[in-house]
């Protein structure tokens, strides 16, 4: 994604006035607003009894190199096994006496020491999978080995909300993620928000907009399409208008990792719970010359989470919502020949947002103690993570039945706001 | 089951079975001739091939059956030389190899020897390696716009070839052993690549897969080219396994690390395969249970003698062409078929479309079109000769989810349900839109430049220095570590180098044409014989769509088509109603059910 569509003009301070009190006209509700969104989110406060916290799920793909992302430089081990990858001390962006960020990561590093950064160590699971199909399939189901059909998020949507109001759940993709596939939600899956909707000539109109006739069908594949029609109908319209509406002086930097069009129905009030957006194609996958692209991608996500944070500010609610990031697995600790790494096991997941106590949670891997294949042994199983975004953040308690298993949550969120 | 299309022009006096009985479902026995018809010689030209007119579909179904199907599969007697070759634009050069894995690379590389990518550093003055950045810049776009042009000239082949199946077996298998150019970076090998598909697509799996473990593009794809004595690299090792054979269970960890150093030493210098013997590892290895000194070529015959590979091959080729969900019993079956052939594709693929199981209604209008089937189809069925150059085939069908040579992953792509999403079935609509009515205000982008590289054209234009043009908007204060970062080297200027080079790739490269496609309705009605508005609403449902949309939906059709005629008489509004029909047309392909092959 070029990061050239979201770019504006300069904005000017009567501009960044007016951005400022979109924030504020979401809650006063100007007549044209409450006519889509104000009426689409008093309903779902209805129906789900919500305490209007958001959730916003970033996959990082191809599995991120943890080592090269949080720098344990004070490790003497870390540059044992890393002669030439190791990134020396004085490149780091020390954020204690241990660890620091890869040196192109100031937008995490800013999280961290403004303590809206949480850093949860040694995230994985038992008898890991290095290929990034099943292990990411494993993420997105929340079910190691198990053959689960949904993913987690979309099994979160169905307990949440199992009337199913329309744009709970909005995946921004090309194709729809394993995570949020759901019993019972169809999930808003777009890309580009311009192109999501139904381009027709006027005397089209009738026909072309006309609702989806509820027909009894035996085909699956067509009742498959016809659900899917009957979510674009439902959802088109309000994507499109809060993305025209949609001016941020934020700069998101190079890629922006659709964080932006977030904000933008956030900004709007979508009555949705549920983001789930990504760092596509398998990028983080980085076996042979890592150093540079590495840092590359780490510099674009971190300008990326952070301008989306100072971008909530701005629109008032970054209160409301956290962002969690992940990565199928992480890389071997011992870098390879090819001045890159391989499939690893264990790795950091991130959770950032105004509301989160900032700081390192779970116990950090070792350096020295690893498993047979030179990988990190986990500490943390990652459901334990999942678990306290649904259970202490979105506040639904059932994540024994959703998650198959107690995991328990950590304390990561400021009391009140 | 789906309700029976009728085919009008062609209507006999009774209606046609769309489909089998449901007990068809998982009966590997051969069709009989008697049950044979014009809807499923349309549902084979389907899945076999892209579509087609009434005429060709017709053709088929005048043939037995296993006339039919051999006439598809066995295309080695069908004469395509008319098919023309790739048309280079000639846009390679020798100092270009070996291309650096990066522009830090290069410009590290042009540090220490003086010279990279065939230019040497300019011995004094401002900016003394930007030369070479901007060659850098030059080759990474202009094997972009290349591979597009690759691209168009394949689709062009699916369209028009008269052996389709040589084509659909061809994008199954880049499906199946996926390359992109986002990291070969390189059309040459894409192209090479292509071709060995079209050319033994059909043919033994023990071959291909051998070709394709010495294939260029794939060597560079997943690094085999890195995977030296002492050091192997597993990225290849592992997707053979995983991705191309047995698929996941087969083996463990410690195989994949044997493979790997069985495979050390295969490489590639510029477009051909070579073995490195001193980097090859000539030790022994201990691969699913077997031991000795293997190499690459053992690896493979060892994946083939299990029984998981024939298994895990018949059940992808299955789904393909057939559908997503296959019990185990039948994929028992495929298996040993499979292995009976000595992994011969032709006679598994006859099996397949010859089956009863092919014609049931399980398998009939149950597959979603992929983007590429989506457009090549639908041209095909407009009778078109050449794929239109408005709108962008590469666009639409990327915009769609499936641009070809660029699948998002070494696993390619997700298929069936995951290829429409809302968004997507809105933009398979508009798709039909552009056809249709083709904007007159069309930009090829590739050749138009990102916002960026426009911003630094204008700007250099303008009279500005490097520097200053080069200089990113600024927004705010608070700039992004990305956009601070881009300009720190005196050396050279990167964002300069990069419009440098985009504007050294458009010269060069050959363009695309940009024709609209060329529809004349009208005509296509006419020639039916048609009289009402109901018959040509029936007619344009038969010949677009496999599974006809509901009553009430054919209704509204009517209707539309009544209003916008002014009259249900065809014959009347014959002088003026291509609009009219362009826009029923548009609203049928709308319909969710276009969306079914």
């Amino acid at each position: 994604m070029s990061a050239g569509l979201f770019k504006f003009p300069k904005a000017s301070r009567r501009d960044l006035l007016r951005a400022g009190m979109y924030g504020v006209s979401v809650s006063a509700g100007s007549a044209l607003r409450m006519s889509l969104f104000g009426q689409a989110a008093a309903a779902m406060a209805a129906e789900t009894g919500s305490n209007g916290k958001i959730l916003v799920v970033l996959e990082l793909s191809g599995g991120n190199d943890g080592l090269n992302t949080l720098i344990p430089y004070a490790d003497d081990a870390y540059y044992k096994h890393r002669p030439n990858l190791g990134i020396p001390r004085k490149q780091v962006r020390a954020i204690d006496d241990h660890f620091g960020f890869s040196h192109g990561m100031a937008g995490f590093e800013k999280l961290y020491q403004s303590g809206k950064l949480a850093i949860v160590h040694g995230c994985g699971y038992d008898n890991p999978s290095f290929s990034h199909f099943t292990s990411m399939a494993y993420w997105h189901t929340a079910a190691p080995n198990s053959g689960e059909p949904y993913g987690w998020v979309g099994r979160l949507a169905d307990a949440m909300a199992p009337d199913a109001p329309p744009n709970f759940l909005v995946d921004i993709d090309s194709h729809q993620s394993l995570a949020v596939r759901s019993k019972l939600h169809v999930p808003v899956v777009f890309d580009d928000p311009n192109r999501f909707t139904r381009e027709v000539f006027a005397e089209e109109r009738a026909v072309a907009d006309a609702a989806v006739p509820s027909v009894k069908v035996d085909n699956p594949s067509q009742r498959y399409l016809l659900d899917i029609a009957r979510s674009a109908r439902s959802s088109s319209a309000l994507v499109r208008e809060a993305w025209a509406k949609y001016r941020s002086p934020v700069d998101y930097g190079l890629v922006s990792l659709d964080l932006p069009k977030v904000a933008a129905l956030i900004e709007a009030g979508m009555p949705t719970r549920l983001y789930y957006t990504s760092y596509r194609n398998n990028a983080f996958d980085t076996h042979v010359f890592q150093s540079d692209v590495h840092q590359r991608l780490l510099t674009y996500a971190s300008d990326a989470v952070s301008a989306f944070l100072t971008d909530l500010e701005r629109i008032g609610r970054a209160g409301d919502v956290v962002v969690m990031v992940f990565s199928e697995f992480g890389r071997r600790v011992p870098e390879n020949v090819n001045l890159g790494t391989d499939h690893g096991t264990a790795n950091l997941m991130f959770v950032a947002g105004k509301q989160v106590k900032g700081g390192h949670y779970g116990k950090v891997p070792s350096l020295t103690d690893l498993d047979a294949g030179d990988n990190l042994i986990f500490t943390t199983d990652f459901r334990r993570v999942y678990a306290t975004m649904i259970a202490s953040w979105l506040g639904y308690r059932g994540t024994r039945d959703l998650l198959h298993g107690d995991f328990e949550p950590f304390d990561m969120f400021q009391r009140k706001a | 089951m789906p309700a029976p299309v009728r085919p009008v022009a062609l209507a006999p006096a009774t209606v046609l079975a769309t489909a089998g009985p449901s007990a068809w479902q998982n009966d590997l026995a051969p069709i009989a001739s008697s049950e044979w018809n014009y809807n499923f010689a349309a549902h084979l030209l389907e899945r076999a091939g892209f579509g087609g007119t009434p005429d060709e579909i017709h053709a088929l179904s005048t043939m037995t059956p296993a006339q039919a199907v051999a006439r598809l599969v066995r295309f080695e007697g069908v004469d395509s030389s008319r098919l023309a070759p790739f048309d280079e634009s000639g846009i390679h050069e020798p100092g270009l190899e070996p291309f650096p894995p990066s522009r830090p690379a290069v410009t590290d590389q042009a540090k220490e020897t003086g010279h990279a990518l065939g230019i040497h550093v300019k011995p004094a003055g401002n900016r003394r390696l930007q030369p070479i950045v901007n060659e850098f810049f030059y080759w990474l776009r202009a094997s972009v716009l290349e591979t597009h042009r690759v691209a168009y000239w394949w689709a062009n082949r699916m369209l028009t070839s008269p052996r389709p199946l040589e084509e659909k077996i061809a994008l199954f298998w880049h499906g199946h052993f996926a390359s992109n150019e986002g990291k070969v970076r390189d059309y040459r090998k894409l192209l090479q690549q292509v071709q060995l598909f079209q050319r033994q697509g059909t043919g033994n799996f023990r071959s291909l897969l051998l070709a394709v473990a010495q294939d260029p593009a794939m060597l560079v794809f997943l690094d085999a080219g890195v995977n030296v004595k002492g050091a192997s690299n597993e990225n290849f090792a592992r997707e053979i396994m995983e991705l191309f054979t047995m698929g996941v269970g087969h083996y463990s960890e410690k195989d994949i690390r044997e493979a790997a150093r069985a495979f050390t030493g295969w490489n590639c210098v510029d477009v051909k395969f070579v073995v490195n013997r001193d980097q090859h590892d000539e030790g022994e290895k201990t691969f699913l249970g077997r031991t000795g000194a293997f190499d690459g070529g053992d690896i493979i015959n060892i994946i083939l003698d299990q029984p998981a590979t024939a298994d895990f091959i018949a059940a992808k080729i299955y789904r393909f062409f057939v559908r997503e969900d296959l019990s185990p019993q039948l994929q028992a079956k495929l298996g040993a078929a499979l292995r009976e052939s000595k992994y011969e594709i032709a006679p598994l693929l006859e099996k397949i479309f010859l089956s009863r199981d092919f014609y049931s209604p399980a398998s009939v209008g149950t597959a979603i079109k992929s983007p590429v089937e989506l457009a090549v189809s639908t041209y095909r069925k407009l009778g078109l000769t050449a794929i239109p150059g408005v709108p962008d085939f590469n666009s639409v069908t990327g915009a769609l989810g499936q641009q070809l040579l660029s699948p998002p992953t070494v696993a390619g792509w997700n298929s069936g349900q995951s290829w429409v999403t809302p968004g997507l079935l809105l933009e398979r609509g508009n798709f039909a839109r552009d056809v249709l009515f083709p904007t007159i205000s069309f930009i090829p982008l590739d050749r138009y430049g990102s916002p960026d590289i426009r911003s630094v054209a204008d700007r250099i234009r303008r009279g500005m220095d490097i520097s200053e043009a080069t200089k990113p908007d600024t927004k705010t204060g608070d700039l992004a570590e990305s956009n601070m970062a881009a300009d720190r080297d005196e050396d050279f200027n990167t964002r300069y180098g990069s419009y440098r080079g985009w504007q050294m790739a458009i010269e060069r490269v050959k363009a695309i044409p940009r024709d609209t496609a060329r529809v004349d309705l009208s005509k296509m009605v006419t020639a039916a014989k048609l009289k009402t508005t109901s018959e040509a609403i029936d007619y344009l449902i038969a010949r677009f769509m496999r599974v006809p949309p509901s009553g009430e939906v054919r209704q509204k059709l009517v209707a539309f088509l009544d209003n916008e005629l002014g009259t249900a008489d065809i014959t009347a509004a014959q002088t003026y109603m291509e609009d009219s029909l362009r826009l029923t047309l548009h609203l049928i392909m709308s319909q969710p059910e276009y969306q079914l092959a």
